[in-house]
């Protein structure tokens, strides 16, 4: 269950950054064409890829697996506590859904979009920013797991749903539920980040991995009734 | 140089929220009932994501 809830988790999450990253390579290609944008945001892949097999690799030495893992654990709870608080925000009203029509509309009106050279660095900038999203979900989770090819298979598999669907479509994904992923995978990497955190810190689960579920269980129903509670005072403040 | 900051350690309030909850982690797992340290960390977790969501 954990490295299906760790496949799972990482395909969620890296959808929701391929498909921002997605729409900033689509609105430098309508400038600069397919050709151009798709080497900028081949070169900023190429880039994750080797950062990934580095960090991988790296990590993978580290005597002290204790402490990579408390710090892995750290990085998750990070990502995973913005991405909850996020979603819980936007669920709730309190901000704005992310729009990514208006997204492809901001960057459609930047002003680098009339140079090609500063055209194609957006389009390697923006993937690189999205990616490197992905590449902390990939190497934290993966290496956690000692599952770094099935999770980097996921990120992949991601990816490439987003380019086939994108192809097929030709404008922003904007029908993509991001407000729901980013609360399922904020949820999950919480899970994932608080168990291993106290793990590292020597603490025994009292129901061993079965905790997992449990975790990400109560990260998800506190967010939603967060979100029901938010949503009610908002109501009550207006 | 910001941006990839960000996008790695998200903002202040995000490190301070996450820092918090894993100090009262470590105080509960040193303290006379370790096993609550398990209860502890996520429900300050899910605390600092209320505060998050508030707060921006």
């Amino acid at each position: 269950m954990p490295h299906l809830g760790i496949i799972l988790a990482t395909y969620l999450g890296a959808c929701v950054e391929w498909v921002e990253a997605f729409t900033i390579v689509l609105a430098v290609a309508l400038s600069i064409g397919w050709a151009r944008a798709a080497t900028a945001a081949g070169a900023a892949l190429l880039v994750l890829a080797g950062m990934t097999l580095t960090g991988t690799a790296l990590l993978a030495y580290v005597p002290d697996f204790a402490w990579v893992q408390g710090v892995i654990a750290a990085f998750l709870i990070l990502f995973g506590l913005r991405w909850l608080a996020k979603a819980i925000a936007r669920g709730a009203g309190l901000r704005p859904l992310h729009d990514e029509v208006a997204q492809f509309n901001a960057v459609r009106a930047s002003k680098g979009l009339s140079d090609h050279h500063a055209a194609w660095l957006i389009a390697f900038n923006g993937t690189l920013l999205e990616g490197l999203e992905v590449w902390l979900i990939v190497v934290a989770l993966g290496v956690h797991s000692h599952h770094t090819l099935p999770v980097a298979a996921a990120a992949i598999a991601a990816l490439l749903t987003v380019i086939a669907v994108g192809a097929l479509l030709h404008r922003p994904l904007a029908r993509v539920p991001e407000n729901a992923l980013k609360f399922i995978v904020g949820g999950a990497l919480l899970a994932f980040g608080s168990f291993w955190l106290l793990q590292a810190l020597g603490y025994a689960w009292p129901l061993g991995d079965g905790a997992l579920p449990a975790l990400a269980a109560f990260y998800l129903l506190g967010g939603l009734g967060l979100v029901a509670l938010l949503r009610r005072r908002a109501g009550a403040a207006a | 140089m910001r941006a990839l900051f960000k996008t790695l350690f998200g903002s202040a309030r995000t490190i301070s929220a996450a820092a918090a909850a894993v100090v009262l982690a470590g105080l509960a797992l040193h303290g006379p009932a370790p096993v609550l340290a398990g209860a502890v960390l996520p429900v300050a977790l899910l605390a600092g994501a209320a505060y998050l969501a508030l707060k921006g």
